[in-house]
């Protein structure tokens, strides 16, 4: 009797204790606590090379002064910052920082570093290359936009370090999205802090285009091996990174990162299909003949979700700008309305993307599910009801066909976008056409790109502009665009006071979704700022296009996130065989 | 000729100075400005963009500006990228080379074919052989670069024979010398054919033109009448006083060496120069245009002046002075 007690005592402490068993910590030799990377699908192997193509040359090697896509694409991977942004969910992740915390009055963090981090020479990545690097983006001279993040209501964030793992930032008022602003590159102190001492002109030069790579160290997955300018750059792994598979081992898999320069799209596709490139990111019109295409080259197309990017026309309501009739016709909100229910989103969607996107009416992406508002106002393509619209505003459509305002004033405008760019071309086409049955009188003229941000941002003078912007995971982060003191609150920019009273309502919006740090609330925020816009119609968005990206099949570990990425760096792998 | 070669260079100064002043007043002038993209992004503020403004000193009145630069100049120091933060010098030079190769394979590819068979075709004049060299030179001629190009890599990425584009292979540096020199050779081929055939199909024409000029003079005929083989009579005598218009163009290709041939290179994806300079006229990357804008200058002076020297040698009764 006493006998099977003990064994079914022994039974149930074996069942409590396995479980835990297997949950170890693991540990990499210096680093008892590595980071982990539990999303991706499979344990891969290792070695291989992985190449993907830009379209454009990185512009430095410099991580706190890189601005541009094609350096970023380096130097992100090359330098890791405290925190890192799960590709799936959008969520804030640790990366040289290993956990955080905030104050309950919202306006001071706490982050610990991660113990035993080396640079790629083995020297210790410790607080002190932290406050060299904040020192280095703030410093007079030191060509940078990091600044602007790290500065909220004018004033820079204060840090100071508590010790030798803790930093503090804080905040004159609460900021619930200080998360978003805070990745910044953290570069090495004892290799720069010299240059830097010389003065900010002298660190934006440093590790330029023209540094020799045996000079550099990072912390990332991969460092720099070698650049040929306009051919390729070469990186390769980094063997003392600091994250870890699911079983403990080092990452990352591959040896090889290379990033081809191609000059345009149709090259980069070329040279996907010719297997020369492993990863290509199709537009959607490509989507259906890539997918037919899948056996031959040996590769996967996936049905990607929209990106976070948006595209609208914008009316010019700025009376630095322009004046007379022209100002009141933009500034009135009926007008707009009824120009927005004359933009054939359909023949859009179907001319651009081949069928592959969503009609958008408002500034989020349906990508963006977290806070897209599907329930705002919508403005179905019907020339009728546009120009019911209009008469109801005094405008009145004449036996020539010419739409006059209610003082008589012929209504014809400018319509510009940057040359160059075919789909936003063959919008303003569309436009054009539409506009023209109302009986107003619309001149397309493209211009290029400098010339037409000179126009949005320096002398006003414009009419109406199809544009874009880049988005991302919290649209809150954008705000030069949606405060009226922004300088890219594109319709009437550098406000002293808000003009109208929903611009003021949007300017309450976004103090209170800086400040809110629950999602939820956030969200309701988020909803009724999309709300207005859709009213309002500052910007008239056209659709949202899928993303199709398209990797080969010799590949590992593709998974699909947001916005059409299928991986992070660290965690591809090489399925072929290697050669010797 | 020491004392003309010396003039000419001498001339060369009030042109760069002209040349300069007058593109960076207009590049100035037109709208916009180098920080039209970091203008345009939604998380960078005004007091951001004013201070890199100031950074690069575009904040300063225009004379201001050039008279540093050309302060500068007298130095040798060309001044720095805004794009890339490196010396210009340095950002020309890495691409200075690949141009040079591209361009040199053209120049030797356009006259290797050009002369031979515009002489062919002077010979044979209204031949069957003579009218569709013609037709193929007006194709030439005509068709658009980038077309042709384009036609091109289409037909290597069918056929797999040739690589789309670029100028050297992922594992070009474990390649021994020789397989380096093939590398190059293999993605040579396209872009220099159609930079080549383009520029051949013109020269051909000309000397097609100049050989049946010369072909008409009293001393070809004497030359014939004396007894002399067709052959020395178009080589010896016709062809030498045929080719010297061709100097005076060889020379101007000569300036054009170290250009960019933008189109090919963009739409072949050759990292020349051109590519490069056209990418900073867009962006007004300023100090990166005045620097290219200086070396073509004194190139095609230089060029020019090479040309007349190499006529006044092949030709006695050119002199200068």
């Amino acid at each position: 009797m006493r006998r099977i007690l003990i064994g079914a005592v022994a039974a149930i402490l074996l069942v409590a204790v396995v479980p835990l068993a297997a949950q170890q910590k693991f540990t990499l030799p210096g680093i008892p606590n590595p980071n982990v990377a539990t999303y991706p699908p499979e344990i891969g192997k290792y070695g291989g090379t992985y190449v993907v193509s830009a379209i454009s040359d990185p512009r430095t090697f410099n991580a706190i002064v890189s601005q541009d896509t094609a350096s970023s694409a380096v130097t992100d991977v090359m330098f890791d910052s405290l925190v890192d942004q799960d590709y799936i969910t959008g969520e804030i992740t640790p990366a040289l920082a290993e956990s955080w915390t905030v104050s309950p009055d919202g306006r001071t963090w706490v982050f610990t570093l991660r113990q035993g981090v080396q640079w790629s020479d083995k020297t210790p990545l410790t607080m002190a290359d932290v406050l060299f690097s904040l020192k280095a983006i703030f410093t007079e001279g030191v060509d940078n936009s990091i600044r602007s993040s790290l500065t909220f209501d004018d004033k820079p964030v204060q840090y100071r370090a508590i010790d030798a793992r803790r930093i503090q930032f804080r905040t004159e008022k609460p900021i619930g999205l200080f998360l978003r602003f805070i990745p910044f590159p953290i570069m090495p102190a004892h290799k720069l802090s010299d240059v830097l001492a010389k003065g900010g002109a002298e660190f934006s030069k440093t590790w330029g285009i023209n540094v020799n790579p045996r000079e550099m160290v990072g912390s990332g997955a991969f460092l720099l091996a070698q650049y040929v300018p306009g051919q390729r750059i070469v990186m390769l792994r980094n063997t003392n990174y600091y994250a870890v598979d699911k079983k403990g081992q080092r990452l990352p898999y591959l040896t090889r990162y290379i990033i081809l320069t191609v000059p345009n799209v149709e090259q980069a596709r070329l040279k996907f299909l010719a297997k020369e490139t492993d990863a290509y990111a199709a537009r959607p019109r490509e989507f259906a003949e890539l997918r037919a295409q899948q056996q031959a080259g040996n590769f996967t197309i996936y049905d990607g979700p929209e990106g976070f990017g948006s595209e609208f026309v914008v009316f010019n309501q700025n009376p630095a700008g322009i004046s007379g009739p022209k100002l009141a016709w933009f500034q009135d909100v009926r007008f707009r309305r009824a120009l927005n229910y004359a933009i054939d989103r359909a023949t859009v969607s179907q001319q651009l993307h081949a069928g592959r996107s969503t009609p958008a009416w408002g500034p989020v992406s349906v990508g963006l599910k977290l806070y897209y508002n599907p329930n705002l106002p919508q403005y179905p393509y019907n020339l009728d009801r546009a120009q019911q619209l209009l008469a109801e505003a005094g405008y009145r459509k004449g036996a020539d066909g010419t739409l006059r305002d209610a003082q008589g004033n012929i209504v014809e405008f400018v319509l510009s976008t940057n040359a160059g760019n075919p789909d936003r071309e063959a919008i303003g086409n569309i436009l054009r056409q539409d506009w023209t049955k109302l009986g107003i009188r619309v001149t397309f003229a493209p211009e290029s790109f400098p010339s037409l941000v000179g126009k949005l941002t320096g002398t006003y003078k414009w009419d109406v502009i199809i544009i874009g912007l880049t988005g991302g995971v919290e649209p809150g982060t954008g705000r030069n665009v949606w405060l009226t003191t922004g300088d890219l609150h594109m319709w009437r920019p550098n406000q002293t006071s808000p003009a109208t009273d929903w611009e003021r309502e949007v300017d309450n919006l976004f103090e209170q979704i800086a400040r809110e740090p629950n999602q939820e609330k956030r969200k309701a925020l988020y909803f009724r700022w999309q709300q207005i816009i859709a009213e309002q119609v500052p910007f008239a968005y056209f659709a949202y296009p899928k993303t199709q990206p398209a990797v080969r099949n010799t590949i590992g570990n593709i998974k699909l996130g947001l916005a059409g990425v299928t991986g992070t760096l660290e965690t591809r792998y090489y399925k072929g065989v290697l050669r010797p | 000729m020491l004392q003309h070669i010396a003039r000419r260079l001498i001339q060369l100064i009030p042109l760069l100075f002209g040349v300069t002043l007058v593109s960076f007043v207009v590049i100035q002038l037109s709208p916009g400005d180098f920080l039209a993209e970091v203008r345009l992004n939604p998380v960078v503020d005004s007091a951001t963009v004013e201070q890199m403004r100031r950074n690069f000193g575009l904040d300063q009145p225009m004379h201001v500006q050039y008279f540093k630069w050309l302060w500068n100049l007298l130095r040798l120091d060309f001044g720095y990228s805004f794009a890339y933060h490196v010396p210009v010098m340095w950002l020309i030079g890495s691409r200075l080379l690949n141009s040079l190769i591209l361009n040199i394979a053209a120049l030797i590819l356009a006259w290797l074919v050009a002369i031979p068979i515009g002489i062919h075709a002077a010979t044979r004049q209204y031949s069957w052989s003579d009218n569709s060299l013609s037709m193929t030179a007006y194709l030439g001629i005509s068709t658009p670069t980038f077309f042709s190009a384009l036609l091109l890599l289409l037909l290597a990425f069918k056929t797999g024979a040739l690589p789309i584009g670029g100028m050297t292979s992922l594992d070009y540096d474990f390649f021994p010398w020789y397989g380096k020199i093939l590398d190059i050779g293999r993605h040579l081929v396209i872009p220099a054919a159609v930079l080549g055939f383009g520029a051949a199909a013109g020269l051909m024409r000309q000397m097609r033109g100049n050989l049946l000029e010369v072909l008409r003079q009293d001393y070809v005929r004497t030359a014939r009448s004396k007894g002399l083989g067709e052959r020395p009579v178009i080589y010896r005598h016709a062809v030498r006083n045929a080719i010297n218009p061709l100097i005076t163009i060889f020379g101007f290709e000569l300036g054009g060496l170290l250009g960019g041939a933008v189109v090919i290179e963009i739409v072949t994806g050759w990292p020349g120069v051109g590519r490069l300079i056209f990418d900073a006229i867009v962006q007004k990357d300023l100090y990166v245009v005045m620097g290219s804008l200086v070396i073509g200058s004194v190139t095609l002076v230089l060029g020019n002046l090479v040309a007349d020297i190499l006529l006044a040698v092949a030709d006695p009764r050119i002199r200068y002075d």
